[in-house]
């Protein structure tokens, strides 16, 4: 634990060093470099394949990097794995679960591999359970349930541990608007305490209303990183929307959405 | 890519058991295997496919201690069973490796957890462990009872059986555990993930190398059973056990002594070994065997266009989809092919160690018993044995929800897809193994022989592939993945397949009366065709009414 505090003593709790990852041919990750200091809560936005989903498990010790470093609280995930894994919280975008235990059972495996006590497990599983609407789920088993509902017990069991750094990919997968907001709620209190949160999403307005911060990655690459407020100025446009699908794509949507309907109708064969 | 391998080898220093880790993952993992995973809407989830396969190597253990009690020698009675439980552990955990020693969601689930893969591995080792203590305890129990109340030195007898039974067990498993670690390290990944099926496969042909003495020794004498102990003792794994239990029943010959401190110095060895292979690192790459990457995906789907050439065999629109179906999975599915390969290991073990020992011969000529080893007395099981694999394997897979567009599609005809599928297994598999066979068999005896005797395995095999589809009347591909679900229909098979030995009957009788032929031939097609058409029968009234079970 000591050999991490020297560089602890850095406001940064996540800081990626010209990290990188591919897989044969494909560059998943390219060069990212970012620091995000404590309590911020920082939006990673990019479209479908932008490598969001690589980051986060190269910075969960998940999967190794080809080039850099992901640093957590001061522990390098690689180096130190076991340190850097006791103060992270992950919801995977897979979902994955052992679905044939009951979300109470899951939850007090959780606890146990994190060494919290048996009675205070159980509390803050109830009180998760029931923010989340679904306690009289609690006893059973999670085969049956909706992708929304297992969602709900991905993230309470990310927060059973008390992590002071959260990765969230795609964590309103499935959930209602209703859960959504309680979810933006809890996410404004854990930053104003001082924990830190790294959130995937490739919804703009979720990032835009929640994050202090916005870093844009396309094909690997960050081609932004600001305030929600600096981005919306260096483009001139009013929402972050318009910001965003200025920066990801090269040709004009609505010429490629006239294209696809015509194809849809077959009116462009017709006319050609 | 090798400087992020090599930091993080670095970075995994050896560090300790986490006990309360370790406690929680047992726990889970425990509930997980008693739990059937699919639930049916509203119902409870039934009787755990665990128990299931615990019954059935009950009633497994129990046939086979009665078959061989006859026997006065101790050392025979244990050979004989000690072999099949360790035959049918092997099996067991090649044919479940997936799911038995890492579940396929724990890096998913764990791999961003403070956990070590120390602790990670005692938990998949300790969890295995019981796993096949648990099938070895339900195998064994019978024979050693059977050991207590007719050799002496009688009750005691009974307790040191099933000691060296389960022993004898884990360091198979371990055994097994060992040959895949030992692949992973010397492939590299992306071979490793192409050689998979080919390395279980070749696991079944060693293991079933240790095993050909129970064909050797049945075929000396079916009634009688004895054995001519020789120096060969030394090189069967099972005839260390044997020796062991021999030792304790009060014979302290030199033999047995080696006999029985092989045993023990194999298992604890094997045993050791085994427990330093598994890590979470490991789990990851398990369960990424499943995602073929799109390129070699690509790539296998160009060439194998060879099991297009059957399509003609379909009739139906219905058949076409289900042969399509099938062969797309065949061909994209490595956990399919994996669990289906390793049928052909023993098939194959048997034939290359009856060439070996000049023991092929003109099954249809009567022959002293003497010399060699007379294969082909058992061939009617062995070709049986294959096709049953294929016969409750093609119902299931990882990716059982797609099979939601039969129930959904406006298809005339829901049998028609399973025979779609049931025909590529025939022209894509069993019709090139038995090509294969004949091949094999010509050089061995005259080729008109062999190709009556391959015929007559054909047929046979057929009559089986329909009689055992009935077994499991589900759409292709529409079942999921259960651990044990597997291992019960193992065992199903093995009863069923020593039922075959009964063919045998055919061949004496073929050896007797020369002319036979003309009324076996005719009889087995009649035989084969009425399997098929009641299958149809059973097909259609079962499927019609079938929801989609997800
Ligand atoms: N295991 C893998 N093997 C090969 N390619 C992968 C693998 N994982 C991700 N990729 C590729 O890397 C790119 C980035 O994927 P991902 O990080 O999942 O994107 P995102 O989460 O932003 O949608 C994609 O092109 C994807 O196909
Ligand atoms: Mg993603």
């Amino acid at each position: 634990m000591e050999d991490g505090a020297r560089e602890r003593a850095t406001d940064a709790a996540i800081v990626f060093e010209n990290l990188a990852r591919s897989f044969g041919e494909i560059e998943a990750v390219k060069d990212v470099t970012l620091t995000i200091p404590r309590g911020q809560i920082c939006g990673y936005l990019g479209p479908n394949g932008a490598g969001k989903t690589t980051t986060v498990k190269m910075a969960t010790g998940m999967l190794e990097p080809t080039a850099g470093r992901a640093i957590v609280e001061g522990f390098d995930i690689v180096q130190e794995p076991l340190e850097a894994k006791r103060v992270i919280g992950v919801v995977p975008e897979t979902g994955a679960l052992y679905t044939t235990l009951t979300p109470n059972e899951y939850l007090a495996l959780v606890g146990r591999l994190y060494h919290i006590d048996r009675d205070e497990t159980e509390a803050k599983a109830h009180t998760f359970l029931e923010l989340f609407g679904i306690e009289d789920a609690a006893d059973r088993l999670m085969t049956t349930f909706s992708r929304g509902m297992k969602q709900k017990v991905l993230i309470s069991a990310a927060l059973l541990p008390n992590p002071s750094v959260l990765f969230l990919d795609e964590p309103l997968s499935g959930l209602d608007a209703n859960t959504a907001l309680v979810l933006k709620e809890l996410l404004r209190d854990l930053a104003s305490q001082g924990r830190t949160i790294f959130y995937c999403s490739h919804i703009l307005e979720v990032v835009e209303k929640v994050c202090d911060r916005v870093v844009i990655l396309v094909r690997g690459e960050v081609i932004a990183d600001g305030r929600v407020e600096e981005l919306k100025d260096m483009t001139h446009q009013g929402s972050l929307e318009d910001v965003f699908s200025e920066l990801t794509s090269s040709e004009d949507l609505a010429q490629i959405v006239r294209a696809f309907s015509r194809s849809v109708t077959g009116d462009g064969e017709r006319s050609a | 890519m090798t400087t992020g391998a090599d930091s993080t080898r670095k970075g995994r220093r050896a560090t300790a058991v986490d006990w309360e880790q370790f406690r929680a993952l047992l726990v889970a993992s425990v509930r997980l295997d008693l739990r059937s995973t699919r639930m049916q809407r509203g119902r409870a989830a039934k009787f755990p496919p665990v128990a299931a396969a615990f019954a059935t190597y009950l009633v497994m253990g129990t046939l086979l201690a009665l078959a061989v009690m006859s026997t006065e020698d101790i050392f025979v009675f244990s050979l004989f069973t000690l072999s099949a439980a360790m035959f049918m552990t092997a099996l067991l955990v090649i044919m479940e490796y997936s799911s038995v020693v890492v579940h396929p969601d724990d890096f998913d689930i764990l791999g961003h957890r403070p956990i070590s893969s120390k602790t990670y591995y005692w938990a998949k080792i300790a969890n295995l462990g019981l796993y096949v203590a648990a099938t070895a305890f339900a195998l064994s129990i019978p024979a050693a009872i059977v050991a207590g109340v007719r050799y002496p030195p009688g009750a005691a007898l009974t307790a040191v059986y099933l000691l060296v039974a389960l022993a004898a067990c884990q360091a198979t498993s371990a055994l097994v555990v060992l040959i895949y670690s030992v692949a992973i390290r010397v492939f590299n990944y992306e071979k490793f993930t192409r050689a998979i099926t080919y390395v279980h496969t070749l696991s079944t042909l060693v293991i079933v190398f240790g095993y050909v003495l129970l064909p050797r020794v049945l075929a000396k004498d079916v009634m009688l059973i004895s054995v001519e102990r020789g120096a060969w003792v030394y090189a069967m794994a099972p005839a260390w056990f044997a020796g062991a239990v021999e030792l304790a029943a009060g014979e302290a010959g030199r033999q047995t002594l080696v006999l029985a401190g092989a045993a023990v110095a194999s298992a604890a060895a094997l045993i050791w070994a085994a427990m330093n292979t598994i890590s979470l690192d490991y789990s990851r790459r398990i369960s990424a065997l499943a995602t073929a990457s799109a390129k070699a995906v690509e790539e296998a789907g160009r060439r194998r266009s060879l099991g297009r050439l059957g399509l003609p065999l379909c009739r139906t629109d219905e058949e076409r989809a289900g042969f399509e179906l099938m062969r797309s999975y065949m061909t994209r599915d490595r956990k399919l092919r994996a669990r289906i390969y390793p049928a052909f290991g023993l098939p194959l073990a048997v034939y290359i160690y009856g060439i070996i020992t000049d023991g092929l011969h003109d099954p249809f000529v009567p022959q002293a018993v003497s010399g060699g080893f007379p294969a082909h007395q058992l061939l009617g099981f062995y070709s049986v044995f294959i096709t049953l694999f294929f016969a409750t394997a093609i119902a299931q897979t990882d990716q059982w929800e797609a099979s939601w567009v039969f129930f959904a599609a406006p298809v005339r005809s829901r049998a028609g897809i399973v025979t779609g599928a049931r025909k590529l297994i025939i022209w894509r598999y069993l019709l090139p193994f038995f090509v294969f066979l004949f091949i094999l068999l010509a050089f061995a005896m005259p080729p008109a022989k062999a190709a009556m005797y391959v015929l007559l395995n054909l047929l046979l095999a057929l009559t089986a592939f329909a009689l055992l589809s009935m077994t499991s009347p589900h759409m292709p591909l529409s079942q999921s993945l259960e651990k044990a679900k597997q291992a019960r229909q193992i065992g199903l098979i093995m009863l069923l397949g020593m039922s075959m030995a009964a063919l045998t009957a055919i061949l004496e009788l073929m050896k007797q009366v020369p002319q036979a032929g003309l009324v076996v031939y005719p009889a087995l097609v009649v035989l084969a065709l009425g399997a098929e058409l009641l299958l149809r029968r059973r097909l259609d009234r079962r499927l019609a009414g079938e929801e989609f079970p997800g």
